[in-house]
């Protein structure tokens, strides 16, 4: 299968991970600190989020779609979590609370691309506009909501602690790789997801059901972005609800594609999504370790990847008879 | 129509009082009048944080109480929604406009504009490069000084420290970190090469975004001794950071914001800001409610001629100097009034 | 009649049920969903708080209206040509930076700082359109990445010269004319996005790259087969979209003087959805420069509304997303079902009743009886001619027809047994006739009328008339030309059988009964076309009378054929010569005997004749059963008729078997054959007519020789 997808012997995928490689040895010839099991760690660390988000992007890119409410039902849901908490409510009903409305929103997005047809682009914006809108007017007092309810140890554990010297993020974040993968390589739905991104006229008529599908493929979105945010929420003890008004969905969906899942569908797995989170974590982490400031540091990360994607289309290069129609 | 009901209402019910027989002191009536029927416009960066909550108290208190009335626009930290509803709030005439500014630079003409039009203008706690009439708000410089004091305090080499610290700004173009950035150099150059400042990163305000710069820079510096921040808001990030790495006890945070009680008190009683530089948002809404109370009735001829500073005094709160008045909660606040 | 007919015949004559579908048919209607969107969002604002709506806050509304429209213009062109530009915000933030870097700290002229903006704009512009046109990368994923390095340079720039920028060393007159004055109490920043628009509405209808750029978004691959330059036109959209972006940004840095980190954050966004709730299709090739200034309109009322309404913190985002998203929702559910609705109201029947149907039976003593005299014409290239609507023969005798694949086929006199393309034209040659000069003259549907000399050379005589004023449909394009004859002075008179509808669905036509032909003449001594006789039910068949100022006409649904005086006493005068046909006359060609041959495609049945007096039924049958089983006119057997000058039926030919000549639309009489054609015909037949001269030849007879 991968054989006919592949055109060049160098696909994206390869590019970025020879970028990754290469700058892991510069940094790690040339910078002491680098070599730390400490900072490998903390590198794996910072980027688990991001990489978790981008496996929950992956996912609704290759059923040929994007969910750029990814981010909102991350902040949202989790900001809840914690209000429903400090208003008394045991923990483990304010998380089963939050995976609810993070699934609802999912559905949503689902019905509006699958049902009501609307491009799925335009679909999860207005859904992140909307989910940040009804949360943060109806359910939350604050921007910001702190943690101060007494919960059980092991919430902060989530983000907070660390098995075997490994942070729990990191776990995690392999946790949902391996979930992610064995989903999408073993699972029926999982297989008829390709089917569906590939080419969604030529499945439905095959007899796949698109539309439960896509429901499905955006509240696993939803629940993999809710993980994040309880993730993030449980290191941080607090989470800031403007992250959702940020330019963060930006930077995961390059983290999906750059490790080249391809925009249209039907392509790429969680290995992608790994090699291109090493890139991001490696990159980031290097530039901080060299002090590099915040803008430069995002220059150079761009320029790098602007580098990997013009040489996969030289090496790849599109074919104008075969490139699909509003392909964008 | 609702607003014009409540505000006839609120007229009513101060007009009550002077039916009953109230002694003219000279004055009483003649202020009461000057606030009646005028309009009050509050534009802040956004709602709906601790700090313009916070602000806004006092404002509403008076508004029911002098019959004066207020409009809240929420730009929801968007500059140029924010820009837009300003310019509107000219084309609307109120009496005073009372302007948060979310950057240096990005009201400077609508403020000159505002004043041409002839409306009285107080901008709250965040500079403008232009003068309003009156001004209302820490002075960053000064409150930068007195972080890096702190910070040198605890980890000068010639206290026994490391003398490496890191900063961690907010929004560049926030006067916090314009003024803010150059105060904190100064200060280490005055130190004369007792204290070195290793890492100097922004994380927009976002705590997130300081927790990932935070851990790294922890892991890049075993021996850092300080960390600077620029708003208790942003900080918690960095003391997520600090608690993991397990370094509570050697990275000493120095943060800084409104002194509400859930983000500055709170985070030194469990050890996460080391110290605390308060600008006190609740003596601030009072300063505001004043400040408003004393330009309507005596309204600047030619606004903006004779700008006036307020610079909210300062309150260092460590666990040392911490009482049961060093922070506010906002639902008092709300409750009760600044 | 009676008087609930008299009434039906009313109110179908009167009431003009064929306009809805014609206004759905329109193109602009596509505006329809924005503007209504737009009416919704200003009413249900107005209800809320009239203030939202005034003149006044919508004047204060318009120098960042400028701004919007300006940045979704250039989205709407790189949509348009099925890319996107994520990088609009931060160009923008960009020019901002450059005018105010350039001029206020550096002191250049404000012309040089603004050039130099713009510039920027378009060179960001130009690295998005070399990567994506020429490189062929994916618009989203670059644009994306070229949002983020020049958002980091801003910022970066801005660290060190964020306050300095904003003091101005200098004035200009020009800077302050641009950042404070109005002309006639208009921000001159609103007048540039007017002009903007402007110039871009004409450049996406009126010229070449705006084709282009339609033609690539609606379809790459065909535009590139089709050999237009495809990365240039994709590489230049996104020039334009920079330079657009960089514009909006000088006018934010003339109305704010401010540069900051949020400058232009987020505007990518409001241009994108601005141009879809406008109604711009994501992934190209639908959209126009009204739908973005609709959408800009919208957005910003509903953004703008949001703030001054002071909603709590998050409402805004919430009102927002609400509108949005239905917005959406209705213009997806409108694109889609445009097209069904459109099939379900467009066709219109109209009233009809036909006089009664005289008899054709065997025996009958009608001039219509049945007969077999075609049971055994020749057949000439079976098989290999598909089509033939209008035989013509030359005066050497060879044999030319028009095919469906858009060719003129001769086949060679005198056995016919080979044949060549004569000439290729492009749309199905209908009517067929040669002018004095030799030239061959066609009706081509779709086309107009063409003349096609001896050496083979195609001139395109005339594909446009004289717009009516009161018609929705553009009814100057020739939709549907179908006959035509030439008078001695040279004019040539010709027939389009419908407006309302394309070749491929031309019985449809027969449905609505109504006059929705008409009769064009065309002067090629001055060019000029005019319609001279509207309202015709599907006028079909035209030959020139032997007086020279009049011609025979028939009217296919009408079943009749008429005479039309252009010239002598009776100019401009109608007369009916046959009213009551058995069945659907075709083509009416000139006889060797002084009279006409005319073709009867089809048959009157008794079923169809009743279902024209009753409309209802008809709009009915449109509406909810499938168009393969709608009842059409009998069009599957016809025979061919010759009458003379007054009508009167002088001979009749049928092929009883049906086995080769069911259904005819055209012959043609030469040296004593008939050559018989059909529009949906393998094959043209040839027929011995019993007695007839074996010297007559048409042209014989329009130059006066011959009868």
């Amino acid at each position: 299968m991968m054989a006919t997808r592949t055109r060049s012997p160098l696909s994206q995928e390869m590019i970025v991970a020879a970028i990754a490689a290469l700058l892991f040895m510069a940094f790690f010839l040339t910078q002491p600190v680098f070599r730390t099991t400490d900072n490998l760690l903390s590198l794996l660390q910072n980027v688990s989020i991001l990489g978790i988000l981008g496996l929950g992007m992956a996912l609704s890119i290759i059923g040929r779609g994007i969910d750029l409410s990814i981010v909102t039902v991350m902040a949202m849901s989790s900001a809840w979590v914690l209000q429903l908490a400090n208003s008394g409510l045991p923990l483990g009903l304010a998380l089963l609370a939050g995976l609810l409305l993070s699934i609802a929103v999912g559905l949503v997005n689902g019905a509006l691309i699958a049902f009501l047809e609307v491009p799925a682009i335009f679909a999860t914006l207005a859904v992140a506009t909307l989910n940040y809108g009804v949360v943060r007017t109806a359910l939350l007092d604050d921007n910001l909501v702190y943690l101060k309810a007494e919960v059980p140890g092991w919430f902060h554990a989530i983000g907070g602690g660390a098995l075997f010297g490994i942070p729990n993020p990191v776990l995690l974040f392999a946790l949902v790789c391996l979930l992610l993968h064995l989903f999408l390589r073993y699972d029926i739905a999982g297989r008829f997801l390709y089917a569906m991104g590939e080419n969604p006229a030529a499945a439905r008529i095959t007899g796949i059901a698109n539309r439960p599908l896509t429901l499905l493929q955006y509240a696993i979105c939803s629940v993999i972005g809710f993980g994040a945010g309880m993730i993030l929420a449980s290191t941080i003890g607090s989470v800031e609800t403007r992250i959702a008004r940020s330019t963060m969905v930006y930077d995961v969906i390059l983290v999906a594609v750059i490790g080249g899942i391809g925009l249209s569908g039907g392509k790429g797995g969680v290995r992608n999504v790994i090699i291109g989170t090493a890139l991001i974590g490696v990159l980031l982490n290097g530039m901080t370790i060299l002090n590099t400031p915040y803008t430069v540091q995002n220059i150079i990360k761009s320029v790098i990847l602007m580098l990997a994607i013009v040489a996969d289309s030289i090496l790849n290069p599109r074919d104008e008879q075969t490139s699909q129609q509003g392909d964008i | 129509m609702r607003k014009l009901l409540t505000t006839v209402l609120a007229g009513f019910l101060t007009a009550a009082p002077a039916l009953a027989e109230k002694p003219d002191d000279g004055l009483v009536f003649e202020s009461a009048a000057a606030l009646k029927g005028k309009t009050v416009a509050y534009l802040p960066i956004a709602m709906g944080f601790d700090l313009t909550e916070a602000w806004v108290t006092g404002l509403k208190k008076d508004a029911e109480t002098w019959g004066y009335e207020l409009t809240i626009r929420d730009p929801n930290w968007s500059v140029d929604a924010g820009a837009q509803a300003f310019a509107q709030l000219i084309q609307e005439q109120p009496d005073v406009i009372v302007v948060h500014p979310p950057e240096i630079q990005a009201y400077a003409r609508l403020i000159q504009q505002a004043e041409r039009a002839g409306i009285a203008v107080v901008v709250v706690s965040l500079k403008a490069s232009t003068n309003a009439d009156y001004f209302i708000g820490p002075d960053w410089y000064d409150m930068a000084v007195a972080q890096t004091k702190s910070v040198i305090e605890m980890c000068g080499k010639s206290k026994g420290g490391s003398g490496k610290i890191a900063v961690m700004q907010g929004v560049l173009t926030n006067p916090t970190s314009q003024y803010g950035i150059q105060a904190i150099e100064a200060t280490v150059a005055e130190s004369g090469g007792d204290i070195e400042i290793v890492s100097n990163q922004a994380a927009d305000w976002d705590a997130s975004k300081a927790h990932a710069i935070a851990t790294t820079v922890l892991q890049a510096n075993p021996d850092l001794c300080g960390y600077v921040g620029m708003w208790d808001n942003m900080d918690v990030g960095i003391a997520a950071a600090i608690r993991e790495a397990g370094k509570q006890d050697t990275v000493k945070l120095v943060s800084s914001g409104g002194g509400n009680r859930d983000s500055a008190c709170a985070n030194i009683e469990n050890g996460n800001f080391a110290t605390y530089i308060s600008y006190d948002a609740a003596a601030q809404a009072r300063d505001l409610m004043m400040v408003v109370r004393s330009v309507l009735q005596n309204p600047p001829e030619e606004p903006g001629a004779h700008p006036v500073a307020l610079y909210t005094p300062l309150r260092s709160i460590d666990k040392a100097t911490m009482h049961s008045g060093s922070c506010w909660s906002l639902d008092t606040l709300q409750a009760y009034g600044p | 009649m009676s008087l609930r007919s008299t009434l039906s015949r009313l109110r179908y004559r009167y009431f003009p049920d064929h306009i809805l579908g014609e206004i759905l048919s329109k193109t602009w209607i596509d505006n329809a969903i924005p503007v209504a969107i737009l009416v919704l969002v200003l009413a249900g604002l107005g209800l809320w708080d009239g203030d939202l709506v005034s003149l006044r806050s919508l004047t204060g509304m318009a120098p960042q209206y400028a701004e919007t429209l300006l940045v979704t213009l250039g989205m709407v062109f790189v949509l348009l040509a099925g890319g996107i530009d994520l990088s609009v915000g931060s160009v923008f933030a960009l020019s901002n930076f450059i005018v105010l870097a350039l001029f206020n700290m550096l002191g250049l002229p404000i012309g040089v700082a603004i050039a130099a903006a713009i510039l920027a704009g378009g060179l960001v512009g130009a690295v998005n359109g070399v990567l994506i046109g020429y490189l062929k990368l994916r618009a989203f994923l670059t644009t994306l990445v070229t949002m983020i390095i020049v958002k980091s340079v801003v910022d970066l720039l801005l660290l060190s010269f964020a306050v300095r920028i904003a003091t101005p060393v200098t004035t200009s007159t020009f800077w302050d004319f641009l950042s404070f004055d109005t002309v006639f109490g208009i921000p001159p920043s609103i007048l540039f996005a007017i002009v903007c628009a402007v110039v871009g509405h004409i450049m996406l209808t009126r010229l070449r790259l705006g084709w282009r750029i339609l033609a690539v978004g609606g379809s790459r691959r065909s535009a590139y087969n089709a050999g237009l330059p495809v990365r240039r036109t994709i590489a230049l959209t996104y020039v334009m979209s920079g330079m657009l972006a960089a514009a909006a940004g000088v006018l934010y840095a003339a109305r704010l003087n401010a540069a900051g980190s949020d400058t232009g954050v987020g505007l990518e966004i409001v241009a994108v959805t601005a141009a879809v709730v406008g109604g711009n299709s994501l992934g190209g090739g639908r959209g126009s420069v009204t739908k973005a200034v609709l959408g800009a309109i919208i957005v910003l009322v509903v953004t703008n509304s949001v703030v001054r309404l002071g909603l709590p913190a998050g409402g805004n985002s919430l009102a927002l997303g609400v509108i949005l998203l239905l917005a959406v929702v209705i213009d997806v559910k409108w694109v889609k079902n445009r097209g069904k609705l459109l099939s379900s109201v467009y066709v219109s029947p109209a009233w009809m009743q036909l006089p009664a149907c005289p008899p054709t039976a065997e025996g009958s003593g009608s001039p219509y009886a049945l007969n077999d005299k075609l049971a055994d014409v020749q057949l000439i290239g079976l098989g290999e001619i598909d089509g033939p609507e209008d035989p013509i023969l030359d005066e050497a005798g060879n044999l030319y027809a028009g095919t469906r694949h858009g060719d003129i086929i001769r086949f060679h006199a005198p056995d016919f047994t080979t044949h060549e393309v004569f000439v290729h034209i492009g749309g199905h040659p209908l009517g067929l006739t040669f002018d004095r000069q030799g030239n061959l003259l066609a009706c081509v549907a779709g086309m107009g009328v063409y003349r096609i000399t001896p050496e083979r050379e195609i001139l395109r005589l005339t594909d446009q008339t004289n717009r009516s004023w009161l018609s929705v449909i553009d009814d100057s394009r020739m939709r549907l030309a179908d006959d035509l004859d030439v008078a001695p002075d040279g004019r040539i008179f010709f027939s389009e059988a419908t407006i309302r509808f394309d070749m491929s669905d031309w019985m449809v036509d027969a449905l609505e009964a109504r006059g929705n032909g008409r009769i064009i003449c065309h002067d090629p001594a001055t060019g000029r076309t005019r319609t001279i006789l509207p309202h015709l039910r599907f006028p079909n068949g035209i030959a020139m009378c032997r007086d020279g100022q009049s011609f025979l006409f028939a009217e296919t649904w009408g079943c009749s054929i008429s005479r039309y005086w252009f010239d002598g006493p009776r100019a401009g005068q109608v007369e009916v010569v046959v009213a009551d046909l058995p069945g659907y006359p075709d083509n009416i060609n000139r006889a060797s005997d002084g009279g006409y041959w005319v073709a009867l495609v089809g048959m009157r049945t008794p079923a169809f004749d009743l279902m024209l007096t009753n409309p209802a039924l008809r709009k009915r049958m449109v509406e909810r059963v499938a168009p393969d089983e709608w009842l059409f006119p009998n069009m599957n057997y016809g025979c061919v008729i010759r009458i003379d000058e007054t009508g009167r039926v002088t001979d009749c030919l049928w092929d009883r078997t049906g086995r080769n000549h069911p259904m005819i639309t055209s012959m043609r009489e030469h040296r004593g054959w008939l050559y018989l054609g059909g529009v949906s015909n393998n094959r043209i037949g040839r027929y011995r007519i019993p007695g007839a001269d074996p010297d007559w030849t048409a042209a014989a007879s329009y130059r006066g020789e011959a009868a």
